[in-house]
């Protein structure tokens, strides 16, 4: 990258920062001066976030990442940075079809045209790090290419390098910092992931073999002879998408095996196999006309813990049964923690939670105002850190309740697990 | 309000009510516990039941519960109609067999083990679904009455009772705790193989709700039959289980705590009996008395209880054993190897084994030749 590219980066983050400084502290100041109580944040949170979504915009790359992680940790920001972040998902313009031939040519060490015989100029899918375009082999069979952007790693060091900078000055100055460093640090190591393709390929393939013997997942396969570390040839598949309930009737499927497939598959891979695609919205998931669920990108994909699938199931279960003690003997198992050791606090945060359900009872399910309050309660109440694993299942979780909603019907996690053991 | 125990559903509207034996009864009774001098401590987990002056076990949720189901069974008795029966026979064997676990614990193969113990403790904890059955309104899908029998208490109460004996309610423990205090006991405190919950959902997809068998009567009712029916079977084979747990966890050979870990698998067995009762004892009603069509004719309730027994014993008896074999043997080829254990092991396990075939006849033909099954029952 440019030495000039990199100081407008470097600048253009420094200039945010310092915006967002002069936005809380300048107020707090002044307050303080003139004793007058605190304000409303609310107002403040939505500018802040505002002149980072701008920010993002402009430079793309790992600042849309950024604010995309944002968006999904409603247990740490406020709600107004997590709703106006969350349009990153879809203002992502694609890169010009020049720039993206010249990568995939680079990448394979060939003209386009030795390994495809048709190649789209226009992207079926742009995100921050790469977009996706459709094409055929010589040998004329369809795939999708996922082409990263050229100079991204580059540019992903200098924001990153960057953003740790303002984070340190932050937290320097600030009596109470929001805990972002190890937010940061998550953001690195997924970013490293997500950017080399061949990893992305290999999840494809060990999400694969977790359902060999299952028959009801359509996972694309990987060319791996025309993939590299930043293209990825795999497999075309098609489908209905999966919340286009009209088209899904239509192909005569019932919306209501959809979802108990939907919820067995992703059970499976939580529960049991400990591994799991961790971005299951509606854009990566596909119905085939026989039912198959298609599972599409597996950039974010998830190696949990060991015990973490009992650890959630035990909390579920004791949810569902009021079980108090064991409620919280899963909180802890699962890597909960009170700084004060206090665990009546688990009790509380589960109580919170069930009070969003609409029977008032866990009957297990997450649904995105369970999970929304729940963290509204953590950022709340800081006595409670939570762990990330935790957070990125509860997400894919409430996205699928999303989902199964969207269907009439509900994503109920102990059922799926109940109808796969029944 | 109580009831004349000579009633006949078949034959009788309007019940007279009897002083001496109760019929009918609270939720909050159903529910409530006998009095215990001690509670039920597991591995240090407070679990439900206790111990009265006596030393002995009190199950929890019976203090009613007890006296009601024997009363519902007395009436149905003294009405001339029997309970139905499960020949034990048809129970199969655990597999492995106690003396097989045993051996495969003693050789330091304990995985499958305590695969198998944790499989028990969360499959009884599924047992809590049974509070969301859906009851249909039974006076207007049975003919005769139903006021003064378990069947009207099901979900006053006798759902609920189960599901917090399976799973624990609030700050006790149920079934699922007690087996897993069991296991820790025995094997003090064993690291749960990882892939416990991949091995209890199986390779396949779940299977679909299925058609209808019934499809004559009322959804609902037809759905809360097969529920319970299935949940009897599962509740009668569980014996085997019982038997096999206790005489794994208390053989000191194997066992760090065997008094302690054997004797929770007991206070589980006797916990599990009211189940049993209640249920067959609502199937039993059900089997006495006439069920609407949706038609707005009628049809013998002992056709269809007959009918899903026998199709349930059938699957469980057959094809399920069969496969849980087959599975057994697979799970443990590996864990053998994984223990270094050399195949003169696996040829002690053999020599242990002890056939088992299932008797011809389910008891539940008769009825079930009319509800379309003749294949399945040859």
């Amino acid at each position: 990258m440019k030495l000039v590219t990199r100081l407008r980066r470097s600048v253009r983050i420094a200039r945010t920062g310092s915006w967002l400084w002069c936005l809380y502290k300048v107020p707090a100041f002044f307050r303080r001066l003139t004793g007058r109580p605190e304000a409303d944040l609310a107002p403040t949170h939505a500018r802040a976030a505002r002149s980072i979504l701008a920010c993002a915009l402009d430079l793309r790359g790992v600042v849309i990442k950024t604010c995309q992680a944002i968006a999904t940790r409603a247990d740490v920001f406020p709600p107004e940075y997590v709703d106006t972040l969350k349009q990153c998902h879809d203002a992502v313009p694609p890169q010009p079809f020049d720039v993206i031939r010249g990568a995939v040519e680079s990448e394979l060490g060939k003209p386009l045209d030795a390994v495809f015989a048709e190649f789209d100029r226009e992207p079926i899918a742009a995100a921050s790090l790469a977009q996706v375009h459709r094409a055929r082999l010589n040998d004329g069979r369809e795939v999708a290419v996922k082409v990263q952007y050229p100079d991204i790693e580059s540019i992903v060091r200098t924001d990153l390098a960057n953003m740790r900078r303002a984070c340190a000055v932050y937290e320097y100055f600030d009596p109470q910092p929001i805990e972002l460093l190890p937010l940061l640090a998550e953001l690195t190591a997924h970013l490293e992931m997500e950017l080399d393709f061949r990893r992305e390929a290999d999840c494809a393939d060990r999400v694969r073999e977790i359902f060999a013997e299952h028959g009801g997942v359509v996972v694309p396969e990987i060319h791996r002879e025309w993939s590299t570390r930043r293209v990825l040839t795999m497999e075309r598949v098609g489908g209905i998408k999966i919340t286009e309930v009209e088209a899904l009737r239509a192909a005569g499927l019932d919306p209501a095996e959809i979802v108990q497939d939907l919820m067995q598959i992703f059970v499976r891979m939580i529960l049991a196999a400990g591994f799991f695609q961790a971005d299951p919205h509606p854009g990566n998931l596909f119905v085939e006309r026989d039912g198959r669920i298609v599972l599409l990108d597996y950039g974010l994909s998830k190696e949990l813990p060991e015990g973490f699938g009992m650890g959630l199931f035990e909390l579920m279960f004791s949810m569902m049964t009021l079980n108090e003690a064991a409620m919280i003997r899963a909180f802890q198992e699962l890597g909960f923690e009170t700084k004060t050791g206090e665990p009546e606090t688990f009790v509380l945060l589960a109580r919170r939670m069930m009070r969003r359900s609409d029977t008032g009872r866990f009957e297990g399910e997450f649904t995105e105002e369970m999970t929304g309050e729940l963290f509204d309660a953590i950022r709340e109440n800081p006595v409670v850190s939570v762990p990330s694993d935790f957070v990125l299942v509860g997400r894919a979780f409430s996205l699928l309740s999303g989902i199964a909603h969207t269907l009439g019907h509900r994503a109920n996690v102990l059922e799926a697990m109940g109808a796969s053991t029944g | 309000m109580s009831l004349d125990s000579s009633f006949d559903p078949r034959t009788s509207a309007s019940p007279e009510p009897a002083a001496d034996d109760r019929l009918a009864f609270s939720p909050e009774e159903l529910l409530s516990d006998p009095v215990v001098e001690e509670p039920l401590i597991a591995n240090g987990v407070r679990c439900h039941g206790g111990f009265d002056s006596d030393g002995r076990y009190r199950s929890p949720r019976t203090l009613h519960r007890t006296p009601a189901i024997r009363a519902w069974q007395a009436r149905l008795r003294s009405a001339g109609h029997e309970l139905l029966h499960v020949d034990p026979a048809l129970i199969p064997p655990q597999s492995p067999n106690a003396e097989q676990a045993v051996l495969l614990a003693r050789e330091g193969v304990r995985d499958p083990i305590v695969r198998a113990l944790t499989i028990i403790s969360i499959v009884e904890g599924f047992g809590a679904i049974i509070r969301d059955v859906r009851v249909p309104d039974l006076g207007q899908c049975i003919v005769e009455p139903v006021e003064g029998t378990a069947l009207a208490h099901l979900s006053g109460g006798l759902f609920e009772a189960h599901a917090r004996d399976e799973a624990g309610h609030r700050d006790q423990g149920g079934h699922k705790q007690m087996w897993e205090a069991a296991r820790d006991l025995a094997f003090e405190n064993p690291r749960i193989p990882p892939d416990v919950l991949m091995r209890m959902m199986g390779r396949r997809p779940g299977r679909r709700g299925g058609e209808r068998r019934f499809p004559e009567i009322d959804e609902d009712l037809e759905r809360m039959l097969a529920i319970m029916a299935q949940v009897l079977v599962v509740e009668i084979f569980a014996e085997s289980t019982f038997e096999w747990g206790k005489s794994v966890l208390s053989d000191p050979r194997v066992s760090a705590e065997p008094e302690a870990a054997g004797r929770m698998v007991s206070h589980i067995q006797s916990d599990e009996r009211p189940h049993v009762e209640y249920l067959r004892t609502a199937l039993s009603e059900v089997r006495a008395r006439t069920l609407r069509r949706v038609d707005g004719g009628s049809m013998d309730g002992r056709e269809v209880v007959d009918g899903l027994l026998h199709r349930i014993l059938l699957q469980l008896t057959r094809q399920r054993v069969e496969e849980q074999r087959k599975e057994m043997r697979a799970d443990l080829a590996e864990a053998v190897k994984r223990a270094g254990c050399g195949p003169s092991l696996m040829e002690e396990f053999d020599a242990l084994d002890q056939p088992w075939a299932p008797p011809a006849s389910t008891g539940f033909e008769a009825a079930a030749d009319s509800a379309r099954e003749p294949a399945e029952a040859s």
